[in-house]
């Protein structure tokens, strides 16, 4: 019998509820939006006792669908000010599903200022520990002796020392396969909200954990089967395809080509370092350094895609693990620093501290752009990240993300939504992403809108990239991932394949209805997409969010980006058609 | 003359191989040549092209015309996989350059 784990901070409690009839077939983001929203006050402080965390894994997860070991975590985020779900990949969510736990609720906080513990969970409960002897330790520090302490078979979710400061670009981190602090549900500050609550660790042990229950075990192989197949026939997604040869840093040069890589804090779309910090040059790179072709690994059990790299140091010895499309774009294009080494300490650095890259390298851009360091200078980047970790007065500024530090040094560019930096695609050179930065809940967010759609490829007609005519396609896009990855546990680059091969897709819909028993069709889970919008809009507008908040910045509508010269021009009224309906 | 930047498995077709720079070749173009036209004189097979085809920046499909001192960017088939669904192509007759 499933059951929700509610974690009280004040009283050090820890108690197993039923799960309510009307979470029953809820997981991920349905599931962890659906808590902050009926138990959560939109109006408390991010960081006070009213707040929660919300830990759900995915519908699927801990089963054996493919590439499917996502966790979600939700909160009212101390960075926008709005609701928060932010995902990550990891062996983490499989054993909560192992151990029945439909979702972890962290609730309170203590009295006692600068205390922290531990929660370690088991199949025979779970125990606040004090975790004292962590504090102020960076993540390559404290995993290890976590292990140590544990057992090598835990897994570990926890928070570094950006989180116990309260900063709102903290992020949660949850191990790779290989016992790394490296896979970060990063955005939004929620690791500032564990902080808030005193809570520095979830250790969990599934040992002795049961199989995920499955209602129709013929109907969820057969879905297994087709998303399966499709993950190995798509070129992007299958062994030695692009994900797994080079990374997501493949899209570099791709988006560098579309004009859309936001260099040097997002004033043009083309860095002449490209080639240098490239999918391909890493790939080329390691071996030469290691003497051998290196391919990519899984950041969780039962990923086909395997599209986690790592990144080795002259010498041969690892440097980071991993260096993703956003963390490179973040620190490297986008701060003018063409250097993997450096690139690769940087991220490094976020890992250890607890960080969110694409806030952290977005924060470092605007403090270039503020003059605190010269654009492409990568050791000044090294030491503002320093600060950071020392939690000096400037770390602190920075640590509270791009519009704080904006604000503070007096930057008007500065490319943030709702208070979250943009990821690493222009909104003056991609429209249509534009339109979901603008109008997510989450705030600017390339995942919010990265689906299965009509495709548009091979379509002709006269609209191109700078078309403004993308409100319902925004809307599919945000509705489709709020379900389909988000909440059944799938990593959204399983798009790559189910956007090619509809049977994919169907798939994935039978998965889910083997595990739950139910029937949805397409229409169906689409029309769920839909409810998780409207539900989680209706937060952020009770936490006093209005249309004048889904919009870009100023400086995007009035300051043309090369190379293409453009700004951003979609109309307001498109804006407040996505989330019409 | 017209700057072809090619990628991944595609940069064979070019004397730089290496990623860490551009791999570059430069062709001469005649009038209402497309980009197809000129891919095929290279000798690069159609079906190693992928959707993402970018002249001037600019998605594009395989019977957009190029012209003198264009830019061309070509992509082989297992690296499309840039957000395509937000892009529509630019292709023959919907050219803004008349």
């Amino acid at each position: 019998m499933a059951k929700i784990l509610r974690v009280n901070m004040k009283n050090r409690t820890t108690k197993y509820q039923d799960v309510p009839e009307k979470y029953k077939l809820r997981g991920g983001r349905w599931l962890t939006s659906s808590i902050v929203c009926d138990e959560v006050d939109p109006l408390c402080h991010p960081l006070g006792p009213n707040n929660k965390v919300v830990f759900a894994p995915g519908i699927v997860t801990g089963t054996a669908a493919p590439t499917s070991s996502r966790i979600s975590v939700g909160a009212k985020s101390p960075l926008t000010g709005g609701g928060k779900e932010t995902n990550a990949g990891s062996a983490w969510p499989v054993d909560m599903a192992r151990l029945g736990l439909k979702a972890i609720v962290v609730e309170d906080q203590p009295k006692e200022k600068d205390k922290f513990w531990l929660l370690h969970v088991t199949k025979d409960g779970a125990k606040l520990l004090p975790a004292d002897e962590y504090v102020g330790k960076g993540l390559y520090e404290a995993y290890p002796k976590l292990f140590e302490r544990f057992g090598k078979k835990v897994n570990i979710m926890g928070i570094g020392t950006a989180g116990e400061r309260k900063m709102a670009m903290a992020g949660i981190c949850f191990n790779d396969l290989s016992d790394r602090p490296s896979r970060y549900a990063g955005r939004g500050g929620v690791g500032a909200v564990l902080g808030s609550k005193g809570l520095k660790f979830i250790v969990i042990d599934s040992g002795g954990g049961t199989d995920v229950p499955i209602a129709n075990k013929e109907l969820f192989d057969r879905g297994c089967k087709k998303l399966e197949e499709a993950l190995n026939t798509a070129d992007i997604t299958k062994p030695k395809g692009s994900l797994n040869t080079y990374g997501t840093a493949v899209v570099i040069n791709i988006m560098n080509e579309a004009g859309g890589l936001p260099t040097r804090n997002f004033s043009s779309g083309v860095f002449e370092g490209a080639a240098k910090v490239s999918g391909e040059t890493l790939f080329e790179e390691n071996k030469k350094r290691l003497g051998k072709e290196l391919y990519n690994h899984a950041c969780s059990p039962g990923c086909i895609i395997k599209c986690s790299n790592t990144w080795y140091n002259p010498d041969g010895t690892e440097q980071v693990s991993c260096q993703e499309y956003e963390s490179i774009w973040a620190f490297g294009p986008n701060c003018s620093i063409d250097n993997l080494d450096v690139i690769g300490k940087l991220i490094w650095m976020c890992n250890d501290y607890g960080l969110d890259t694409i806030e952290a390298g977005g924060t470092v851009a605007v403090a270039m752009e503020a003059g605190l360091a010269k654009f492409g200078d990568g050791k000044k980047a090294i030491e503002l990240m320093q600060e950071i970790g020392k939690g000096t007065p400037l770390g602190h500024v920075l640590g509270n993300g791009a519009a704080v530090t904006g604000k503070v040094l007096g930057v008007v560019r500065v490319p943030q939504i709702k208070g979250q930096n943009m990821p690493a695609y222009d909104p003056r050179a991609v429209k249509g992403i534009g339109v979901t930065y603008a109008t997510s809940p989450m705030g600017a967010d390339h995942t919010a809108g990265y689906t299965i759609a009509p495709e548009v490829v091979g379509v002709g007609g006269k609209v191109d990239q700078f078309s403004v005519d993308k409100g319902k396609l925004s809307r599919d896009f945000q509705s489709t991932t709020a379900f389909t990855f988000d909440s059944t546990g799938h990593c959204l680059f399983i798009a790559f394949a189910i956007l090619d091969i509809a049977s994919g897709f169907e798939g994935v819909v039978e998965e889910c209805n083997g595990v739950l028993g139910t029937n949805w069709t397409g229409d169906d889970v689409t029309k769920i997409g839909l409810d998780i919008l409207r539900m989680e809009r209706k937060f952020n507008e009770a936490a006093g969010f209005t249309s004048a908040h889904d919009r870009v910045p100023e400086f995007m509508k009035r300051e043309p980006l090369p190379p293409h010269n453009t700004v951003f021009d979609v109309p307001d009224k498109i804006l407040d058609s996505v989330h019409k309906f | 003359m017209l700057e072809i930047h090619l990628y991944g498995k595609l940069r064979r077709f070019a004397a730089n191989r290496d990623p860490a720079r551009d791999s570059v070749v430069c062709v001469p173009v005649k009038e209402g040549d497309t980009i197809q036209d000129v891919l095929v004189q290279l000798g690069i097979p159609l079906y190693e092209v992928g959707s993402n085809i970018f002249l001037n920046w600019q998605y594009s499909a395989l019977n957009r015309r190029v012209r003198d001192g264009d830019r061309l960017a070509v992509f082989p088939d297992d690296m499309q996989l840039l957000y395509r669904w937000y892009f529509n192509k630019v292709g023959a007759g919907e050219d803004d350059r008349g």
